[in-house]
């Protein structure tokens, strides 16, 4: 039986999920269930000026980056009319990564013209109704490899994905960031890092973490195989979400005191009652350091 | 005549627009697409955002958008009177982080560009899959990057102050594993060669030893006179001080000192990207450049005979890896775990400050320039290598890249020669 085809194109894009994408360990064995007729970095049988004449077969289109109706052109030809060439014609369109889902970082250039390709953050594009049965969103600044190899492999297989409301796969999305958190000790008993630099303590009191309310599988599914922001210390900037970028990613938003966005599905008062109760203890182990190197 | 050629797959597009007469290329006009705004959208935003927002610039070398950023911040408030000291600890694995992406980039651009299209334009083609080797070796580095960054790409780990990471040995352990990995990948699959005679090597009599895929790269490049061709001004320039690299110009056989202050831009006509240029000259940066600044002893007999040509080009980016594997695994071994990661644990509250930040990106010198005003940021500068490398020219002169091409016979050799700069398309229109 014919491999399905596979293209990945491009619009307002850094390159950022096609890079991420070829560091993912297993590439070629994903890759050898399909046929690959364009990548931007990968040898590819076609060029761009042949992608242009729409005669390519597409079962998969994966979309990298965001959308102007008009002015972005690659070989003199406008990126829009050739996606939506091949977004007719696909099976399942992916968009891969926060540009292509919902605007991401390059819409911030110019907020009116610029979107992802289903949604201008969380509102639906005009174009959402034609593409809608076929549209799985893979938001995430870079796109993780793993959760796009799982998307591919899944298709491949003609099995059914379970996605949210907004396409996302409910398997990748449905938990957030701060699932797996090698810091979650510190955020059970509201124990809050004495800075950057330290294995110890939480980010989100004070440094501006968004895991707890960011939708992702950063800290279950780990970054190179190997770590994530939030375990180096690096606060989750939310880059999975509809808003990403927001402002001041450093430092937490609060409302006296308090952090102005609440876990996931937790209600604020819930979420008051569990934090007066921890903190009027103090446990020693979660004041100390973890690992001593003096002599 | 003229003949327009779209070159892809380079981090994004270029056109290249050659006049060709007498069945040679006498001139090239280079033109970049789409200008992206992220220096607009850097704009009122918290001084710190530019940590996450510049390495958006690139998919390929956004660690260093990130260290260029977080050391402009640094030297920004060191004007402002805060004085910032990061540790050597820091500092190392600052370094070391940079040295993987570069060891990324250089290995994608052998495996992903100049080994497949050397094939293509010499008709040699192998049938092997390049990429796998490519993709193996990125894995392995962004992997070991990764450890202390969190991920690659777009890793936002490097703070005023130091770095937000608090490695355990056994996180050094496991770094060091991937060096390793690494350094075995160099020998076996591309010089054949043991790491150790590999960076033993000082003069061209034992080149012929190299074999693996560098090898047969070396070897195709010789048969084809690469050696010859590809010529541009041998003016080089180095503004960063990172790695193995020290600031300075290179001009004939003498190294002089350089200032940022004198760096340039100016706008072309037909293209979104901006020229740059240093005292009005242009010059030539990235691995060559930066071997030639820190008169590197084989990329200096290299040059001695065969100037700044494609071949002393392409050996001196491959050879590079040689160093940058060597420096990482040193970095790794004298890494001390028991100094402050970072220290200035808490935010810095400065409304007014100026700050440049340089680094030394895969494809040369990467610069950014911050202003701060009443805590925003106003405007917000990014220099960055191809900008350097694949300036149209001025009135007086043609660009670095330009030059390289006039001459050739072929407009795929002329390709060929351009994609021997690693242009990066994407950081071009930031």
């Amino acid at each position: 039986m014919a491999k399905p085809t596979l293209l990945w194109l491009q619009s307002i894009t850094c390159n950022g999920n096609a890079h991420s994408f070829l560091n993912h360990p297993d590439l070629f064995s994903i890759l050898s269930h399909f046929e690959l007729v364009y990548h931007p970095v990968l040898e590819t049988p076609y060029s761009l000026e042949v992608l242009n004449q729409k005669m390519l077969g597409c079962d998969i289109l994966i979309l990298e980056g965001s959308f102007k109706s008009k002015g972005v052109q690659k070989a003199g030809v406008e990126v829009l009319e050739v996606v939506e060439h091949y977004a007719k014609k696909a099976k399942h369109i992916i968009t891969a990564g926060t540009c292509a889902t919902f605007g991401g970082m390059f819409k911030a250039y110019d907020p009116e013209n610029i979107a992802g390709f289903c949604y201008n953050e969380e509102e639906k594009t005009s174009r959402y109704e034609n593409y809608a049965s076929k549209l799985i969103s893979l938001p995430g600044c870079p796109i993780h490899p793993k959760w796009l190899s799982y998307v591919l492999m899944m298709l491949s297989q003609k099995k059914s994905i379970p996605l949210d409301e907004m396409h996302r796969p409910q398997e990748l999305y449905n938990i957030t960031v701060h699932t797996g958190c090698s810091r979650n000790e510190y955020f059970e008993w509201k124990v809050d890092t004495k800075g950057f630099g330290l294995k110890e303590g939480c980010l989100f009191y004070e440094q501006g973490c968004q895991g707890p309310f960011t939708r992702g599988s950063c800290n279950k599914i780990l970054w190179n195989d190997t770590s994530s922001k939030t375990i180096v210390g690096t606060p989750c900037f939310g880059c999975t979400e509809p808003s990403f970028p927001k402002t001041a990613l450093f430092s937490t938003k609060t409302n006296m005191g308090i952090p102005a966005n609440m876990p996931l599905g937790v209600p604020r008062r819930a979420y008051l009652t569990a934090t007066g109760i921890a903190k009027s203890f103090k446990i020693k182990r979660f004041e100390e350091r973890i690992i001593d190197y003096e002599d | 005549m003229k003949i327009k050629q779209l070159i892809e797959k380079i981090e994004g597009e270029a056109e290249l627009d050659f006049i060709f007469e007498n069945g040679k290329v006498e001139d090239v006009q280079i033109n970049f697409g789409f200008y992206r705004g992220i220096e607009d959208i850097l704009v009122k935003k918290d001084p710190r955002d530019a940590l996450v927002i510049t390495p958006r610039v690139c998919g390929i070398c956004n660690h260093a958008h990130l260290l260029a950023a977080v050391r402009a911040l640094e030297e920004g408030y060191s004007h402002a009177g805060v004085e910032v000291n990061i540790s050597s600890k820091a500092n190392d694995i600052r370094e070391f982080t940079l040295a993987c992406e570069l060891i990324q980039n250089h290995t994608k651009w052998f495996y992903m560009t100049i080994l497949p299209q050397l094939e293509k334009l010499l008709k040699e083609q192998s049938g092997e899959n390049h990429a796998l080797k490519a993709s193996f070796l990125s894995s392995k580095i962004t992997k070991a990057l990764a450890i202390f960054a969190g991920q690659w790409p777009h890793s936002s780990y490097a703070v005023p102050g130091g770095v937000t990471c608090d490695p355990t040995y056994v996180d050094v352990m496991q770094a060091q594993s991937l060096i390793e990995e690494c350094i075995r990948f160099f020998e076996q699959m591309m010089t054949e060669m043991s790491f150790e005679n590999y960076l033993a090597q000082s003069s061209l009599s034992s080149l012929h030893k190299i074999g693996g895929d560098f090898g047969r790269v070396l070897q195709l490049m010789g048969m084809n006179e690469m050696a010859q061709k590809g010529y541009s001004y041998d003016r080089f320039i180095v503004f960063g001080t990172c790695m193995f690299s020290k600031p300075g110009k290179s001009l004939a056989t003498t190294v002089s000192n350089v200032d940022v202050r004198y760096v340039e831009e100016s706008l072309q006509e037909g293209s979104v990207a901006k020229a740059v240029h240093y005292k009005q000259k242009f010059y030539e940066v990235g691995p060559l450049a930066r071997a030639m600044v820190a008169k590197e002893p084989l990329i200096k007999s290299l040059h001695k005979r065969y100037k700044d040509s494609l071949l002393t080009r392409v050996f001196a980016r491959v050879h590079e890896i040689a160093l940058l594997l060597d420096y990482s695994k040193q970095l790794l071994h004298h890494l001390v775990l028991d100094e402050p990661s970072c220290t200035l644990p808490k935010a810095v509250e400065l409304s007014d400050f100026e700050g440049v930040g340089v680094v030394e990106a895969a494809r040369g010198s990467l610069i950014h320039k911050t202003s701060v005003k009443e805590g925003k940021i106003a405007n917000y500068e990014i220099i960055v290598p191809t900008q350097w490398n694949l300036s149209n020219g001025s009135q007086t002169e043609k660009g670095i890249a330009t030059k390289a091409m006039l001459g050739s016979t072929t407009t795929q050799e002329a390709s060929f020669i351009f994609k021997a700069f690693d242009v990066c398309s994407v950081c071009t229109t930031q």
